[in-house]
Order: structure tokens, then C-alpha cells, then sequence
């Protein structure tokens, strides 16, 4: 894959002189440093006096003294890519002042680090300081909101939470009208249906039950025109795809989608509801199956439409004075509303015009406008930003690099029913803790998690002989099965399996499918408290299978929820678990196929330290494989990290977040949306792809361009302005050095410089600053939430273009070069 | 076979207005442009998360189908029967037309020999083709590229994933694009002339050193020109092809466009998820019906859409592996075995379920709790590589698995 030479730049040259910053490069990146002769020669004897110093001493090195030399300089900014999210200006100096070796045993303590500064970045997000019961309450969802209408439960007395339900009533009301109403159509059509279905049928008699679902599938209550989430066939699970399309449907600069917290996104609530709202979400979500016939659907769908125009139109004029008032006034201009203006207003501003309608409001208020389009998507999209900001600006950053990971072996998707309310939980309080303590810890947390047992339906999972699955009612007696309900109790497999598969010993960890049974009937029992509710672990002994079971040749003898506890610590000391781990622990820090002398000794850590993590961590960090030269850059990003990696390094303000997701969902990575028990992949091969490499370009030279909505990002000062360098090449070089760490290939510059050559004799660069002024002026605009109509600066169609201050920032973060860490 | 389809061909016209002809013919008969382009296409469609055959293509006239699935059952009113022993699950009505037209065929209890019940790995063997070896790093579908007897057409698109990463299938040593959006496909704007930013980075990763992100670079810049020059946008969908909303429709109503843009599609693959029902599949409806309907729907759209150009394609579907045949306790099913297959084209022998049927006895199922395989999935997919795409080469698709021509189920005419 690389070529460069397999040598250690852990070392500290001789001499420290400027073009020895190449020592330790890889040959190609040198050459592009040197271009004229007599810099050569200079170059080759330096390089023979370097090479001549170098002593392998990393070990010896004393921890205290700061790094000052220029391989030291590569080996701060390899610590920085392996273990943050990228560097940020300023981050390489201040790494090798303090000392690469301490700055890395800083990290590993993330306890010692302040991070009041992300604290308050997050204090907006109310839901992360919920419990899933609050967030139930505050952000109902459908089944919550009808056990209102139907008078099983009080409407709440706080105005705004009332507003959130009444209004959620309101639209649940209208949805049900329009759904009888599409059934009697579809009664109406039946009879002519039928008859051209019997045209095309040769000889097969269609029974009328056989009529596939038509009637109750109603296309009405959810038409397409809308914006319904049609595709989700799965009743509890909106899958990554669509939060994949539904970001990219929205990406330029869009929201409108389910996947997001805005003042459009109504219909998509009923893809989010808990696990016991799943009779109700499966009409909702059967009417997703739209198989009325062409010309009917057409005509609805055009009158429709046409109607709707209209009425957004009016209604747009009509709400329009309200977005002149200050930001409290505003708020209380539409809670003043009535149900149905609500209603019409939450239709008529869309889009980025929600977005400006937030600005300047308390969070609490931006929280309720929000939820009055879509109370679910609040939870999920608060969920996402404060992953981003983390990553972005915490300064725990191999803490977070952790937390995901952790969060990423033990995945657990988003999109499947009451999972939305409880990951905010499980991230923070079943991952965080344990991101760089114990595995096993980790892993009974894991276990015992609402999320989890939810995601692989453990909490379901009942033993066939125990009380509860013989159907022994708790209070002695018989028990009588009602006529027609043929519902068994029993075995489900899913958790046994992913836990020994993907959680431990990993698929070549040498278990059967028995294993893979008994494992499940340890852990019946182990159950939710009412997860619709937000409720917490319970352990169930009617659920509990009886008797011994045996795990791997290994007997576990009935002690009801102790059999998980003994499992549990057997999977979590296995040597086949510490190889694992140490093997994705290195996939992760070091390359995509590690050396396997480095991953054993890993796991020899880890069985010596009783799966401490950030022994683990250590061993990697200060083995000579984590800082040999074919492992610098060796890994490719993934899309959370070449975002995050990109606001990093231009030292960008993100104000919103979610148009950042958005755009790392458009790259294939949808944050909490993988549905799949086994995450993402950490690999190159799954994020090298032609539609993922435009992406990534697409999005830097927006990015940079300043037209991702709620991120301030300022190239131009990057590059030393304001005002920008009037020599383009100049500004080529500065930002080089500031964003690839002056780590930049010959072709990359060379590319970027052609484009550049007509304009240095051409006078285009004062034209260039002019248009990134202008770039500024429309940021800031759009920040204090004024209308901007200006278009942007024309130039005369006959002078050649050169690339301004922005594109060349947005070019350099697409290079091969930044796609890597 | 061919007298078949020139009969069909002849007679288009005589029955032009009434609905039992397939989609292909009325449009030739409409005067629709004939197609120059005579390549052969293998569309691959991947059910992930292991779909469940049993309730699928149900054999409804097995006597133990009904004992084992006591609350998910698919009544024997309800299914849409085949050949009065199987029976399409209601919500593949839109198959029925393709069925009825001789189009669509079922290969049922196949799939893949390798025991395991990890979808991960499942997936990766049925990808790479390989079942039970892991270290085969490139997929069957780049590999049937191989050896094909014409001339490589030279195309950027010769094989697309839809979707934002190449999947396993089509990586190798043949160029593939993954595309996840037509309408994305370009660097800084839609402009027919290439922009600034996209020349810098043309010549950026054209010139990289690095083998990996030049690779794909190089595939995506051609993808990107040849793409704005065929405008693919001006084919739009067919009258009769409805496609559902959704990703999978999306997938295929785009695959589509690409095909008739005549950009020389040789294999394709899109996949569609949501097919891991654990807990309350449900029967006749419920989270499997809907994930049929949005299934059949796509496909039936998509087959519509290619007209006559159906007749040179071949789709074929499949899942890693099949589910238990009793229902679990939750009203799911957990992981199983063999599966079902469905081949859809125009030189199928359709209206035929091929295969052997194993029976769902306690003493016929795999590991006393699965529908047993009875053909291997390298059967199915060789006799498409060999007798439809022309690569006679089956050894280097399937490298260690035997695929002798005479053992094909011979569903190609």
C-alpha cells in the first residue's frame, strides 16, 4: 500500500536543522520538499548526518523532557492522529513542549484533563442530562400521546409540554381521519382492481383474503407527498440506509429529514416508538406500502400537492412578520397559537427557515418548537451533536476515541424502537465510565444495559421450562389462554450469539451453536422494567430457564442471575477475548492488519492486568510496531473522522451540528445508525469508494467555503489574512503547513499550484480575496439570522479563474493526504 | 429458447392494449429506441440480515410448516400459490405478473454449504464465494469480469454497487464504482464543464502515490465524465414501473437509468436490510410483509422500467442464510440455514420452482432445527456467470468448488 521504507521515526535526530524534517518521512513527501539542487546536496548531507545519529532510544527517552527536534515533530503528530480526532492548529507545538510520551500518559488519564469548556458547548442539549423515563415524558411518543387521548393518562400542566401534546394529537388525529378516508377509497376500487389483476392471472384463483394486505395498508395516512419515510418495512427500525438517504436527500445544506431535529420532520415520529407501540407503529408503518393504483395515486398526489403550495404560500406571508421579533417574543408568538395555526406554522417554515427562526432562542425553547415538529428526533439529534462536539472540541480526545470505539463494539442502533431513549444513557453512563477501565466491568454494564438487552432482545427471552414460560400465572392457580392467542414464550438466541461472536471470543473463538443456546438460557431473565417507560434492568426469576447449562465444556451451575455474572467473567478472562480485543484495539490505534507479535503481547496485558484497558493501551502505545514508519498515515479515516478531522484542523466553530452529521451519514456512516450488531467497520476498504471520495471532496470545498449551515470556518485567517494572501501560492504553502502539517505530496501541491499559475501574472488574487470577503460577510449574515439576498460576486466571464483562499483549503482537505491519520 | 422470444417479438404488436404482455414488448411496439447496447447484465441483489425463506416462498402444503410456525404462519388462503406445494407470501403480489409471464423463477433450500450462523461471516462467504475460507480478499462479482468472451467494454461502469461503499462482492482487481446518487456523482456542481476544484482534484489523485485512494480516484473521475456525458437524468422511469420510495427502490430506479443510458452496465448488485426478525415477524402482515412489499415492488418497478432490455438481464437475489424453521419464543425466528433464490430475466425458464425440496421432518432438517440445503449457491450463480454472462472460467469465480455444467438447474433457456 506504502512504500516507504519500514523504519522507526521514533528517534531523535542529530541535527535539527530545517531539512532534516525529512529524515523521517516517506521518500515521496521529502522530494516534494526539495526541488532545487543545491537544496539536494544540502538535503543528502544532512540526511547521511541524521542517519548517522539515529539511535533507537524511544524507551530511554525521559519522559519530562521536552520534544524539540523535527522527528519529533512526526512522532506529535502521529500521536495526534492516532489518538484524537485530528490535530488542531497550535496542538503539534504544544505536544512535543510538553513531551510526546507525557502528553500520551496525560491522555490515558482523562480525569486529570479540564474539559469545562465542552461542558459548556453541551450545556444546551437538555436530554443529555434526562433520564429515558423524562425523555418519555417530555418528548412523547405516539403510543404515550394516544394513551392521552384516550384519557389513560393526564395531560401534563407545564404549557410548553402541553403545547408538544396537543399538538402531537392534533396531527395523530388528522392522520387517522385520512386514513379512513383512503379506506373507503380503496373500497371504491377494489372492484376494478380486482378485475384487471384477473386479466393478467392465467390460471391461479385469487382467493379475496388473498387481496395482499390493500385495505388495511391504507397509503392515505402516510402519502409520499409528505415526506413520509416510505421505505422503512421494518416496524421498529428505521434503517441506516435511510438515515443515509435521508441525509443525502438533504445534504446540500438541507435538513427536512427524519434523521433531524427540525420544524419539518412530523411523520417521521412514528418510526421511533418503543417496542410496545408496536401494534399501533404497525399500521402506521404498513401504510408506508403503497400499492394503490397508479392513476388514483397520481391524482391524489398532484391535487394535493397543488393544494399544499398554496396553502405553504399563504401561510409562508403569514408567518413571515414573526421572524422580525426578537428571539423570546417569537417563542411566544407561537405557543400563543392554537393548535391548528400551530399546526400550519410548523408546515410553512421548513427547512432552513426553522433553523433561523431558532436562532437566538434559550434552549428550552428551541427544544419545544422543535418537538412540536417531531418530539422524538429531539432525543436522537441531540444524541448526535454532542458525539460531534466531543470529538470536535473535547480535550479528553483519547477518551472519546474510546467511547466510540467501545460504543462501536458493543453497537446498539439507534432506530430500533425505545433504543432512541435509552442510548443516551448508554453511552454515558454504560460506555464512558468504562472506556479505559476494566473489560469486564464494561461488559457486565454492557449486559445488564436497557439498550442492549432491548437491541438483542434478551429482555425478551424467556426460558421454555421456566415459570413464565409455562405459562404458570405468578399467584398459583391455572392459567388460562385466551381463544386465539397461539403467542409461545420461549428462547431467543440473538443476544447468546452476538455476545460470544462479536462481543468476546469473537466468530473464530471456538463455540457451537449449543454454546450459542445454553448462553441464551443463562441470560433469561435478565429483563427491562418497562422499556417503553425508560425503565432500568430487572432481573426475573419466572423468566429463568432451570437446571445447569453448559457454556464451552464448562458447567454452570443454577444460581439464577448469578449463572450471567459466571458467564460473563469466564467470556471476559478468556484468552480468546483478550486476543480479540487487542486485535480491534490494534486495527483501531495501529494498522488494518496489525502485526500479530503486537497483538499477542497485547493480550498478554490483558490477561496479566485483568483486562485493564489502559494497560492495553499502553503496551500499544510504547511498542516499537505503533511508531514504526509503515505505520504512520497508514490508516484511511472514516467519515466521523475526516469530519471531525476537518473542523479540527481549520479550527472551525460549529455552532449547529447536525449539518455535519448529515454530511458524515451522505459519506455511508450515519452516527448510531448502524442497524447491524457489529458495527462499523474499521477498515480502508469500506470507506474507499468513488461515491464516498466525491463526498469527502464535495464536503470540503463546501466546508471550507462556508456553506455548511451552522459552522463558522474562516480559511482566510488560517492563512494569515485578513485579508487573504494576495499571492495565491503564498496562501498554497501557509495552509499546507496548517492543515496538512506541512506533510503535503508533490502532486497534491503541484495540482493545486497549476490551477493557481494563470493568476499570479493575471492580478487575480486581490479578486480572489474580494470573493472570500464576500464568503465571510454571507457567514456572518446568515449567524445573526438576517435574510441575505445578496448573490455572491460575479467576475467577468473572460478573466480565467484561480482558486480563492477557501478553495484551496477545501482542495488540500480533499487530497489523498487528509484522508488519512 | 429463442423461438420463444421471437414468437413473443413477432406477435407484440397484435397484442399491443392488453395487460398479460410483458413490459418490454409494448414499448418495441410503441416504437421505443432499439437498444444497440447487446451486452449481458448479472444484477445481484442481496437480502442482509438473513431473510426468511420459509415464509417467503411457503411450502404450504408441508405438513409440518404449520406446526412449527403456530402464531407466524402464512394461512394456505392467503399465500399467492405457485404450484399448489409452494405459495408466494401475500405481500409479493407484484411478483405474480413476473411468475405468471414465465420471468421469474425460485430456487428454494439453497444457499450456502458453511455452517455458520454469524451474519457477518455469512455475508462475507456468499460475497466472496468462498464459503469456509476467510482470506479471499476479492468477490465473486469482480471475478466473473474476468473472462468474459467479448471485449471488456470500456466503461467506467461496467460494475456499480448503489450504495456509499463497494461492497465485498465487487471489489478486486476489476474497476467498480459505488454510487450512491446520481445526482451527487460529480465534484463542485452538475456543470457540464468540469469545474476548477474537480481538476485539481483529477490531477491530485491521478498522481497519487498512494495505491488505494488513486485506485478509486482514477474509476471515480471516469465514472464522473462519463456519467455527465450520458446524462442519465432524461431516462426516467417507465410508466409502469412504480417504485416504491425508499432506498431499495431508489437503488434500483437508478440502476435503471444507468442501464438505459447505455453506459455498458455489465454486473450490478444493490442490497436491501431488514431482514433480522427475532421478535414479532408477523405473518400475513406485519415487519416481514412490509419489507416483501417494498422488496417485490422495487424489483417488479425495476424489471418494468428495463423494458426491452430485460432481455438481456438477469437478476438474481439472496441472503446469507435462511432462519429456524419453528418460530422462537418472541414470535421471531433465529438464525437457520438454506434459503430461497429468486432469478428474474428474460431468458429464464421461469414459472418454476428448481431445486430439491428437503422437507421439513425432524429427521430432514439441518441440525434438527433448519431448512437443509439442497443446492449450493455457486450452482445457481455459475450457471448465470457461464450460460448468460459467457465466462466459461467458473474454477477462477469459484475457486475450490466444482461447478460442473451438467449439474446446472438449467433455468437459462
Amino acid at each position: 500500500m506504502r512504500s516507504s521504507p519500514a523504519r522507526s521515526f521514533s528517534t531523535r535526530p542529530g541535527a535539527g536543522q530545517r531539512p532534516a524534517a525529512t529524515v523521517g518521512l516517506p521518500p515521496r513527501v521529502a522530494a516534494s520538499r526539495i526541488r532545487k539542487p543545491t537544496t539536494l546536496w544540502l538535503f543528502l548531507a544532512l540526511l547521511i548526518v541524521g542517519m548517522a545519529c539515529v539511535v533507537p532510544q524511544l524507551l530511554a527517552k525521559k519522559k519530562t523532557e521536552p520534544d524539540s527536534g523535527p522527528n519529533d515533530q512526526k512522532r506529535a503528530v502521529h500521536a495526534l492522529n492516532r489518538l484524537t480526532f485530528g490535530p488542531r492548529p497550535g496542538d503539534v507545538q504544544q505536544v512535543m513542549a510538553m513531551g510526546v510520551d507525557r502528553w500520551i500518559d496525560v491522555q490515558l488519564h482523562p480525569e486529570k484533563i479540564d474539559d469545562t469548556a465542552l461542558q459548556s458547548r453541551l450545556e444546551q442539549f437538555r436530554t443529555l442530562r434526562m433520564s429515558a423515563h423524562e425523555m418519555v415524558e417530555n418528548f412523547p411518543d405516539n403510543q404515550i400521546v394516544k394513551q392521552v387521548m384516550d384519557g389513560k393518562k393526564s395531560m401534563p400542566s407545564d404549557s410548553a409540554r402541553r403545547a408538544i401534546y396537543e399538538v402531537q394529537m392534533a396531527r395523530l388525529e388528522a392522520r387517522q381521519e385520512k386514513k379512513q378516508e383512503k379506506q373507503q377509497e380503496m373500497q371504491e376500487e377494489k372492484p376494478a382492481r380486482s378485475a384487471s389483476t384477473n386479466e393478467t392471472a392465467s390460471s391461479s384463483s385469487m382467493p379475496a383474503s388473498s387481496m395482499p394486505a390493500a385495505p388495511s395498508s391504507s397509503p392515505a395516512s402516510m402519502p409520499a407527498y409528505e415526506g413520509t419515510n416510505a421505505g422503512s418495512a421494518n416496524d421498529s427500525a428505521k434503517t441506516p440506509e435511510e438515515l443515509a438517504a435521508a441525509a443525502a436527500a438533504s445534504s446540500d445544506a438541507m435538513p427536512a429529514t427524519a434523521a433531524n431535529a427540525n420544524l419539518a420532520t412530523p411523520s417521521s415520529a412514528s418510526n421511533s416508538m418503543p417496542a410496545s407501540g408496536m401494534s399501533m407503529l404497525a399500521e402506521n408503518n404498513a401504510a408506508t406500502a403503497e400499492i394503490a393504483p397508479p392513476t388514483v395515486k397520481a391524482k391524489i398526489t398532484d391535487d394535493a400537492q397543488a393544494h399544499r403550495r398554496e396553502d405553504r404560500l399563504d401561510a409562508s406571508l403569514k408567518f413571515q412578520p414573526l421572524f422580525d421579533l426578537p428571539p423570546d417574543e417569537r417563542y411566544k408568538k407561537v405557543m400563543a397559537m392554537s393548535v391548528e395555526e400551530k399546526l400550519a406554522f410548523i408546515d410553512a417554515v421548513k427547512g432552513n427557515k426553522g433553523q433561523d427562526f431558532l436562532i437566538g432562542m434559550e434552549p428550552k425553547q428551541k427544544e419545544t418548537l422543535l418537538a412540536l415538529a417531531n418530539p422524538q428526533a429531539v432525543i436522537s439529534d441531540e444524541l448526535v451533536q454532542a458525539k460531534l462536539l466531543r470529538a470536535i472540541y473535547s480535550e479528553r480526545q483519547l477518551d472519546e476515541v474510546m467511547t466510540d470505539f467501545w460504543f462501536n463494539h458493543f453497537n446498539v442502533f439507534v432506530g430500533k424502537g425505545a433504543d432512541r431513549i435509552l442510548l443516551t444513557s448508554y453511552e454515558q453512563d454504560v460506555i464512558r465510565p468504562h472506556a479505559l477501565g476494566k473489560f469486564e466491568d464494561l461488559l457486565v454494564a454492557t449486559a445488564k444495559s436497557p439498550a442492549m438487552l432491548f437491541y438483542l432482545d434478551n429482555w425478551q427471552s424467556m426460558g421454555p421450562n421456566s415459570p413464565q414460560g409455562l405459562g404458570i400465572p405468578p399467584h398459583g392457580g391455572y392459567y388460562i389462554r385466551k381463544p386465539g392467542d397461539n403467542r409461545r414464550n420461549g428462547l431467543n438466541e440473538n443476544y447468546g450469539r452476538e455476545l460470544l461472536e462479536l462481543h468476546t471470543l469473537s466468530v473464530n473463538g471456538g463455540y457451537s451453536q449449543r454454546d450459542v443456546t445454553e448462553a441464551a438460557k443463562v441470560f433469561t431473565g435478565w429483563t427491562i422494567d418497562k422499556p417503553a417507560q425508560g425503565g432500568g434492568f430487572k432481573y426475573e426469576p419466572r423468566m429463568h430457564e432451570p437446571g445447569p447449562k453448559f457454556v464451552l465444556g464448562h458447567k454452570i451451575k443454577p444460581k439464577g442471575e448469578d449463572e450471567g455474572r459466571e458467564l460473563l467473567h469466564m467470556l471476559a478472562t478468556s484468552p480468546q477475548t483478550a486476543h480479540f480485543i487487542s486485535l480491534k484495539l490494534a486495527q483501531r490505534f495501529v494498522s488494518d492488519d496489525p502485526p500479530p507479535a503486537l497483538v499477542d503481547r497485547m493480550a498478554k496485558t490483558f490477561l496479566k492486568k485483568k483486562g485493564d484497558i489502559r494497560e492495553v493501551l499502553s503496551t500499544l502505545f510504547h511498542s516499537p510496531e505503533f511508531w514504526n514508519d509503515t505505520t504512520y498515515r497508514a490508516k484511511v479515516k472514516t467519515p466521523l473522522e475526516f469530519v471531525a478531522s476537518a473542523v479540527r484542523a481549520t479550527g472551525a466553530d460549529v455552532d449547529d451540528a447536525m449539518p455535519l452529521a448529515r454530511q458524515i451519514a451522505n459519506m455511508g456512516m450515519p452516527l448510531y445508525g448502524a442497524q447491524p450488531p457489529t458495527g462499523y467497520s474499521m477498515k480502508a476498504e469500506t470507506w474507499v469508494s468513488s461515491s464516498a471520495l466525491l463526498a469527502r471532496m464535495n464536503f470540503a470545498l463546501a466546508f471550507t467555503a462556508g456553506k455548511i449551515r451552522g459552522v463558522k470556518v474562516d480559511p482566510v485567517q488560517l492563512a494569515g489574512g485578513p485579508p487573504a494572501p494576495a499571492d495565491a501560492a503564498l496562501a498554497l504553502s501557509t495552509l499546507e503547513a496548517k492543515l496538512l502539517t506541512a506533510e503535503v505530496s508533490k502532486q497534491t501541491h503541484d495540482s493545486i499550484a497549476a490551477q493557481i499559475a494563470p493568476a499570479a501574472n493575471g492580478g487575480m488574487s486581490a479578486s480572489s480575496a474580494d470573493s472570500t470577503n464576500t464568503m465571510q460577510d454571507r457567514t456572518q449574515d446568515r449567524r445573526s439570522g438576517q435574510k441575505q439576498d445578496r448573490k455572491p460576486q460575479r467576475k467577468p466571464a473572460d478573466v480565467p479563474r484561480s482558486p480563492d483562499t477557501n478553495t484551496i483549503a477545501g482542495l488540500l482537505l480533499g487530497s489523498p493526504e487528509f484522508q488519512r491519520r | 429458447m429463442p423461438t420463444r422470444r421471437i414468437f413473443l417479438r413477432n406477435s407484440a404488436l397484435a397484442v399491443v392494449g392488453t395487460a398479460a404482455i410483458p413490459g418490454f414488448l409494448t414499448r418495441a411496439a410503441f416504437g421505443a429506441v432499439e437498444n444497440g447496447d447487446r451486452n449481458k447484465r448479472l444484477v445481484v441483489i442481496f437480502q442482509r440480515g438473513a431473510a426468511d425463506g420459509l415464509n417467503i416462498v411457503v411450502p404450504y402444503a408441508e405438513r409440518n410448516y404449520y406446526g412449527m410456525r403456530p402464531s407466524i404462519n402464512i394461512p394456505q388462503r392467503s399465500v399467492l400459490d405457485l404450484n399448489g406445494f409452494f405459495g408466494l407470501h401475500p405481500a409479493l403480489s407484484a411478483f405474480q405478473p413476473l411468475w405468471q409471464q414465465r420471468h421469474l423463477a425460485i430456487v428454494h433450500a439453497a444457499g450456502s454449504p458453511d455452517t455458520t450462523r454469524s451474519h457477518f461471516d455469512a455475508q462475507d462467504f456468499m460475497e466472496t464465494g468462498t464459503p469456509g475460507v476467510k482470506s479471499t480478499d476479492d468477490g465473486w462479482l469482480n471475478r466473473s469480469l474476468h473472462d468474459l468472451p467479448l471485449a471488456a467494454p470500456n466503461t467506467a461502469f461496467r460494475a456499480i454497487a448503489l450504495g456509499p461503499s463497494l461492497p465485498r462482492i465487487l471489489s478486486g482487481n476489476e474497476p467498480a464504482v459505488a454510487m450512491n446518487n446520481i445526482n451527487d456523482f460529480s465534484v463542485g456542481g452538475r456543470s457540464p464543464k468540469p469545474s476548477l476544484a474537480a481538476t485539481a482534484f483529477e490531477a491530485m489523485y491521478d498522481h497519487s502515490s498512494d495505491a488505494v485512494l488513486h485506485g478509486t480516484g482514477e474509476e471515480t473521475f471516469d465514472a464522473v465524465k462519463t456519467l455527465k456525458a450520458a446524462d442519465p437524468g432524461k431516462y426516467q422511469p417507465a410508466p409502469n414501473a412504480n417504485y416504491p420510495k425508499g432506498r431499495f427502490g431508489d437503488s434500483l430506479r437508478q440502476l435503471a437509468q444507468l442501464i438505459k443510458a447505455n453506459l455498458g452496465v455489465q454486473v450490478a448488485f444493490a442490497d436491501i436490510g431488514g431482514w433480522d426478525h427475532h421478535v414479532n415477524e408477523g405473518a400475513t402482515e406485519g415487519q416481514l410483509a412490509n419489507v416483501l412489499t417494498d422488496f417485490s415492488q422495487s424489483i417488479a418497478a425495476f424489471w418494468n422500467d428495463l423494458g426491452d432490455l430485460g432481455e438481456d438481464t438477469v437478476v438474481v437475489t439472496m441472503s446469507e442464510f435462511g432462519r429456524t424453521a419453528r418460530e422462537n419464543g418472541n414470535r421471531g425466528t433465529d438464525h437457520g440455514h438454506a434459503n430461497v433464490m429468486f432469478v428474474l430475466g428474460g431468458s429464464v425458464q421461469g414459472g418454476k420452482v428448481y431445486g430439491r425440496w428437503p422437507g421439513l421432518d425432524q429427521s430432514q432438517l439441518y441440525e434438527g432445527r433448519d431448512l437443509a440445503l439442497t443446492t449450493d449457491f455457486r450452482q445457481v450463480i455459475g450457471e448465470a456467470v457461464a450460460r448468460h454472462m459467457g465466462n466459461k472460467n467458473l474454477a477462477e469465480v469459484f475457486p475450490g468448488y466444482d461447478n460442473q455444467p451438467e449439474k446446472f438447474l438449467r433455468y437459462l433457456g
